[in-house]
Parts: C-alpha cells; structure tokens; sequence
C-alpha cells in the first residue's frame, strides 16, 4: 500500500497534517476538539447528514457545512463552535429544533444518564425553548419486538437504525415510513422485527427511543457496574460489557474489538444472560437416591461420592466436553483424568488439526479480502453469526462472494464441502465451474476461505485446500467450530496427555463418565455412552432429560460467572470475566476438591498459564495425510424424493431456550424447498405441507419457498428434523 | 406456486437496470396497477420479485404521493395544494369537491367510485388550481366547475 497524501488542516487555528480523506470530525479529534454527532457513525458506512449537528464553518463556503460530511483538503480551515458564534448558534438553533417534538420526559427514561441528547444538550444546548404548542404524540412504547421497545416520540430521525438495518445487517426490516417531518421508524405491518442483530439498533439509538424491553426500568446509570468479558455463546467471542446491577446481570452491550466483533453483537449474545436465573437452574450438588430421583447433598459429600465414583473405576473413564469450557476448567478436568485416573478416552468437540492455525488471519480481514468463498451446509450466520457480518461488509466493499452449499451463489447437493474442497485444490478433473474458480483464486491476492460445515478431517481438508490455493500474507482460513471454545478445551485436553487420545469405547462397559456441561448431555453419543456407564458424573446448569442418567449431578456455571481464557475460531485467546458470582463454587474448585482426594493438586483458581495457548504458529503447509471424502451424493439424490439438509439454528441450546423474550426467534416448524420443487407439488410458502421420511414418520410443517435453494433438496432446523431420513417425501396437504 | 405474470413483468422491468432493485418504483407502479392499490399482499409480491423486504418496499411506498398504501376508488380526483395552487383558491376547489362528494379529503366516496386526495405539485403552477381527474389534468379550476366535473366522471 502506498502512503497516503498529507494535507494541512486547521482546526479552530490549530494546524495538522493529516492524510487526505480523513473525515472531518476524525481530523478535529486528532486536533482535540470535539464536534457535537447524533447520525454520525462510520460502521454504518457513508455518512448521510441528518442531524446536523455537527453544523461548522468552513472557509470561502458561505453557509454552515455538515462537517461529518466532509473530508479533509488541503488549506481547508475549519471553525466549529467552539471558536465561531455563527457555527455556535447553528449548533444551539438544531438543537432547539431536534428538542421540539422532544418529550423530555429524561427522569423516567432509561437513557436517563447515558444518553448522548441528554448529555450534548447540556453542553451545547440553549437551555430554554421556544416551542408553546403541545407537543407530537404517539402510542408508546411499541414493541417492536418482544427484545426492543420503540418510542416514537423520543426519536430524532437521526436514521442509524434504519441504516444499520439496510447496510450492515442487510435484513431491510426496520424502516423510515411516510416523509419529512411525518416520518415514523417502522417494520413491515408492526410484524417483529426478526433478525439476528436486531439488538443493535438499541445500542445505536443516540436517544431513549429503542431500549432493549429486557432493560426497561431495571437499573439507573449510577447504580450499575459494567465488567469488560467475552461473550460465550459462539465461537466468534465478541467482546462484551456485561451491566451489572446488585450482583445481577442486567444488560449485554457490545464492548467494540476491531478486529473481532466491529462492535456488533447477535441477539443471541445480547440476550440471553436472562438463563442465569432459569426457573430449573440446579444450585446444590444432587445425588441419585432411586431411579431418577435426585436428593440434594452436601458438597462434602458430593466430592466424597465424586472421588469414589472415580476412583472405582480404574481407569475406565470417558470424558465428554461441551466445548464452553473455560481453557482452565478444561485443562483441570483433562489432568484429572488423563494423570489422576489415566484414562485417555473423551469426547472433544472441534478438535481442530493445528494445520488450520498456519492460516490464520483477523476476522477484520475478511472485510479486506477481494474474494470469499464459504463452504459448507452450516449458514455461517447460525455457526458464527459476526462472521456473517464481515462478509457482508466484503460484499459492500467489492468482494466477490460466493457460497457453495446447497442455497449458495453455487449450488450443490448436501454434504459437499470435502468434494469441492477436492476440486478446488485439485482442479485438474474438476468440473469447469470450480476449475475457473480455482484459477481466479490462484490469481487473488487477499482470499477469505470460510469452512461452515462438519469439520472433514478436522479442519485439515480445509487447510489442504487453503495451501493448494497459496493463501498468503492478507488471506486467511476460517474454520467455524460448531462450540464457543471447542479449540482451547481440545488443545487443552491435548496438552494434559499424550497426543488426542482415544475415541470412547464401542461398547462394553465404562466404569465411569464425566459429562462436563449442558452442551455435552445434549449430545446423542453422550446419552448413548451414559446407559452404559457405572458411574455418570454430570455438570449442568439446568435440569432435564440431558441430566437424568447421572449418579450425581453438579451445579454448572454460565460463562458470565466464570474466569478465565476462551479461544475463539481466529485462535485468539481472549480473557473471560466474572461478571456475577455463582451461586455456588464453581467447577474448577469442584474439581480441585476431587482431585486432591485422588491425589492430584489441582489449583482451584484459573491462575496457572494453561498449556492450551500456543505460543508459535505452525506454518502456511499443507497438511499430512487426507482421508477419502465420502462418496458424493448423486444428482437426483440416491433415494426417492427430496434429499434433506438440517442445520443448527442460532437460537437453539440450553442457556437460549430457557429465555422467554427470545422465544419468537426460536426457528420455526417449517420447510424450505426450491421454487422448483414448490412449483411441481403447487406448494405455496405458508401452505401447510406433510413430509414423510423414508421411515415412514411423517410430519406437517409450514412451507416457505426459498428461491436460493438448489432443486431437489429441502431444508428443516434440527428442532423440526427428529424422525427424518435422508430423503423424505413432500406434498401439499 | 406457479409463477405470476406481475412477476414476469418485473423481471422484465428490472433487466434493464445495472442494479436491479434500482427497479423498484416501476415495480411498485405495476403492482398498484394490478391490484388497484398496494395492499401488503401486493407489496410482498413486489419484494419477493425484487429480492428486498416488504418493509423496504413499504418505505419507499410510503414516501410517494402517487402510491396508494389505502384502497382507493375507481377514479381519483387529485386536487393540488401546493403553494401556488392554494394562492388562487385550492382550498376552496378542495371544499367545494368535498361538499358535492360528501367525503373528505382522503377518503373514498360510499358507493367505492370516487376517490378525494390533495396532492403536491403537479408542475402547473401558471395555470392553478390544477386537479387531476384519473391522472388527466384539467386547469384552472374553480368551485364553479367542481359540479360539471363530477358529472362528466360519473357519465363516463
């Protein structure tokens, strides 16, 4: 990149040489002077000078300019009001004008104290108005959906919601109806407004008029605490503020990490602290008296019957992890097993081959990359949902972006991903499509290459295909593990033993079994490993069917109320902290307890520098040896009817089920098929339709025609999927 | 789900532009043309055509005077209030058409013939108060002739 040209710049008589383009109110930043902002934000892209208010006087224009619309020139000079009355009264003059339908009703708003109107009306405002009729009124608040209230007359028509929802979310639900001075923030028919980063507008708003519904009255500014940590609900780890209020957790805001998150947060991570005090959260260790009966025990006890449960089964010991461990609960818990009971066997999810790690790249580079390609079945969006946000920002800045996977740019048939991976690398047989894409790839400069699948050979499909291609400085892989910290508790469980260990066993007995977290009891292995188990030691935040084969069950933590280190899907390890105080010890010092009855110190605090944080990066090379990808899917699908593809939505879990307000963004008993396959059956979206899988289970869903999607397959969220085969049958009903 | 010719013609309208949903006004224009005004069926055909959101489309929908968010009668009589319009005696053409109708502004008359709406600037400013009679023009016009007016309307 060449250096950019400086220009000279003066500020309130205060000159700078500052690079040619850089926006106004940066360059007078850069100078100390602050220029007053209500529309101005540049994550939202081009400004659009709304507000005006950042009203200043520029040399040789006769007229007050909208600063946030302007760029730095040479020989420009700038007044704003802090050295020109002109620009001062301009300033004061906006302000009494975005007050007058104001209803300054700040005592009993939740902005209250926070709220930048509030604050640069106290410090530029006239102090007085003049406006004597009443005032604009609406119904309020409206819900504009059951996360975000909207009051209408609280709002300025400053439009960074709107444009947040048009160009970084791109979901165009949230809108400016009608025109001028008519103009109302709407969605479409008071529909609610359902996406997955609608929380944001709440953080964007610059007055009280979009408030997360979660908020509304339950803490003041001057009586929270706002602890910095990382969000734990997705690979991606945005960082977050966690507002606290009386040792509980009121509020998620995004705490902006460049490189990371761009100050973007999913409703997910927004809002789904409400689990923390679920209705069937456990708080006390339980010990199972008859079948399925738990009585409460004591810790002692609990620790006691823990190091016997254990102890007794020499060695036969599995471990299954959720993936949301901490690296230190992790790295405990695999020394406890691996050096106190020598057993090598766990379930480890996302064991990702350090071959990835030779690619590594910023997620913010995905934004820089001049070509994107996402693989796999997995919307990105439901895997990693920032990531679907750095892609978009691609698209926006001229990237091309293609998908491959049965409703992408590309169209192929479930379960692909290896075999495209294969012709990519390998285009020499390729068919011509992915042989010209494998050229233009070779020819690129700055590749994004997103994996958004089942993790083929752990990761090292992808990585083969990331050198084949010759991913260099400025490229980046990003393999998109299905858990928040699948890679630290794999590399943590590594680095406890000797290598990965074992699968668990194929049958026979096990002496005993570890499910570590809620996650790892939702997991059909893990249920199937527990009725063969003597002993099942459970750590779980919530009670239910996940829960009821174990011997004894121990109160989990969220990873709101834990400390320690996450790595996200980058490899970046990132810091968590406790936010709130579980109700109860936390796992770690569980552990400790046991381990020091078998033996093995084990610190109880997470203050030893966990092995799971690799120092050097392997290099860019291609991985060892590949595995043979399944056979590819025909054509026409090898059975009758249509070919199925399930995915995990977003919303689903343990911790966001039990969040009522997030109910409606639970995914929908529906099914999405191609136009072609909905114009052939007469099928409608919002028809009601029955699919029958190759079993004969059949189930109604409602239909939704999805245009993008290839012919021949049909999509069902994992929820509404249970019973189905591979291919099912679907008609009209 | 056969596709529908409002469809089709959209297609063929946003063809000619390099970015396609640059074609949503005549999308939009096709749509109240097929369904008389934009119901939110009608805007969800446009924008499922479009690739947008209902929303969006309802937005731009919304911003326009010529687009009917409200269903409308078989005519439109469109009386412009504008400034120049309003100099020479709108408000008085507008009452005397609000009188002989028996409705206001905005409204459509009970037997669902005739719609009354005020409208921005019609581009006829040397010649007000100029009224749109089912998009025809007719200028200037005078209470004296809102009569004569209905009465042709409700011949024809």
């Amino acid at each position: 990149m060449s250096t950019p040209e400086l220009v000279t710049v003066t500020v309130d008589d205060r000159e700078i040489r500052i690079p040619k383009g850089t926006g106004l109110i940066e360059t007078a930043l850069a100078c100390g002077v602050e220029i007053p902002v209500f529309c101005y934000e540049p994550r939202l892209g081009a400004p659009v000078g709304a507000c005006r208010m950042c009203l200043c006087e520029v040399e040789g224009m006769p007229k007050l300019q909208a600063a946030c619309t302007m760029t730095a020139q040479d020989a420009l000079v700038l007044r704003t009001a802090q050295t020109s009355e002109k620009a001062a009264e301009g300033q004061r003059a906006i302000l009494e004008f975005i007050l007058l339908n104001h209803p300054l009703d700040c005592p009993d708003c939740d902005k209250g104290g926070e709220c930048p109107l509030q604050d640069l009306t106290f410090r530029w405002g006239p102090g007085n108005t003049r406006m004597h009729f009443p005032k604009r009124t609406f119904d309020k608040p409206i819900p504009i959906s059951p996360v975000i209230s909207l009051d209408r007359e609280r709002c300025i028509l400053c439009y960074r919601c709107t444009r947040f929802s048009e160009g970084v979310a791109e979901d165009m639900q949230l809108v400016a109806r009608n025109r001028g001075a008519q103009s109302i923030i709407a969605t479409f028919e008071d529909e609610p407004y359902r996406a997955h980063f609608s929380g944001n507008v709440t953080e964007l708003c610059p007055v009280g008029a979009l408030l997360p519904a979660t908020y509304r009255f339950r803490a003041r500014p001057w009586e929270i605490d706002n602890v910095p940590t990382v969000c734990g609900l997705c690979p991606v780890g945005c960082n977050v503020w966690a507002t606290t209020r009386e040792g509980k957790v009121a509020r998620i805001l995004s705490r902006n990490h460049p490189e990371v998150d761009d100050g973007w947060l999913c409703d997910k991570g927004r809002f789904t602290f409400d689990h923390l005090r679920a209705d069937d959260r456990i708080k006390q260790p339980l010990k199972r008296v008859r079948r399925r009966g738990f009585d409460p025990v004591a810790w002692e006890e609990a620790a006691e019957e823990a190091a016997r449960g254990l102890g007794e089964a020499e060695g036969s010991v599995v471990v299954a992890f959720s993936g949301g461990e901490t690296n230190e609960q992790a790295g405990a818990l695999a020394r406890l097993a691996r050096q106190g009971l020598g057993s090598n066997a766990a379930i480890v999810p996302d064991d990702l081959d350090p071959a990835v790690d030779g690619f590594r790249a910023p997620l913010a580079a995905i934004r820089d990359a001049e070509v994107c390609v996402v693989l796999g079945d997995e919307p990105v969006v439901d895997r990693a949902p920032v990531v679907d946000l750095w892609l978009r920002a691609a698209r926006r800045a001229g990237a091309d972006v293609i998908t491959i996977h049965p409703a992408g740019s590309i169209g192929v048939s479930p379960g692909s991903a290896a075999h495209v991976a294969r012709s990519l690398a390998e285009p020499g047989t390729a068919p011509p499509e992915f042989r010209e894409l494998a050229d233009q790839l070779r020819d690129t400069q700055r590749v994004a290459l997103v994996w958004s699948g089942d993790d083929h050979d752990r990761g090292r499909r992808a990585a083969a295909l990331a050198a084949a291609l010759g991913l260099g400085e400025g490229s980046g892989l990003y393999v998109l593990p299905r858990t928040p910290n699948g890679r630290g508790v794999s590399s943590a469980w590594r680095a406890a033993g000797e290598g990965r260990g074992e699968e668990p066993p194929e049958d026979g007995e096990i002496g005993a079994l570890i499910v570590s977290g809620d996650e790892a009891g939702y997991d059909p292995r893990v249920a199937r490993l527990s009725e063969r188990a003597r002993f099942v030691l459970t750590t779980a935040m919530f009670m239910g069917d996940h829960t009821l084969w174990s011997h004894l069950v121990l109160p989990g933590t969220s990873y709101l109320e834990r400390d320690g280190t996450v790595v996200n899907l980058e490899g970046r390890a990132q810091r968590q902290r406790r936010a709130v105080d579980p109700p109860f010890p936390d796992e770690l010092e569980f552990f400790a307890e046991v381990g020091e009855r078998l033996g093995l110190p084990v610190s109880p605090r997470p203050d030893e520098p966990s092995p799971a944080l690799q120092a050097e990066l392997p290099p860019r090379s291609r991985p060892g040896a590949l595995s043979e990808p399944a056979p590819p899917p025909s054509p026409n699908g090898t059975g009758p009817g249509l070919e199925l593809v399930t995915y995990r939505s977003l919303f689903s879990g343990p911790g966001v089920e039990r969040v009522e307000p997030l109910a409606f963004q639970r995914p929908r008993a529906e099914l999405e098929l191609s136009f072609a396959d909905a114009d052939d059956r007469g099928i409608s979206t919002g028809d009601a339709v029955l699919v029958v899988g190759a079993d004969g289970v059949g189930r109604e869903l409602t239909a939704r025609v999805n245009r993008r999607l290839r012919a021949g397959v049909v999509r069902v969220a994992d929820e509404h999927a249970d019973g189905f085969a591979r291919h099912v049958e679907v008609g009209k009903v | 789900m056969p596709e529908s010719d409002l469809y089709r013609e959209i297609q063929r309208v946003a063809d000619r532009y390099p970015v396609r949903r640059s074609a949503i006004m005549p999308a939009l224009h096709l749509a109240q043309g097929k369904h008389g005004w934009l119901s939110p069926d009608a805007l969800r055909e446009v924008a499922d055509a479009l690739d947008l959101s209902p929303a969006y489309c309802q937005a731009v929908a919304s911003f326009y005077d010529m687009y009917h968010l409200e269903p409308v009668g078989r005519h439109t009589v469109e009386v412009c209030t504008n400034i120049s319009c309003a100099l020479v005696g709108a408000q008085q053409v507008l009452e005397a058409f609000e009188e002989e109708l028996g409705v206001h502004a905005g409204e459509t008359t009970e037997d669902g013939e005739i719609t009354l709406r005020t409208i921005e600037c019609l581009g006829g400013c040397g010649w007000g108060t100029v009224v749109a009679v089912d998009h025809r023009y007719r200028e200037p016009v005078k209470p004296e002739d809102v009569p004569g007016i209905l009465e042709e309307l409700r011949g024809g």
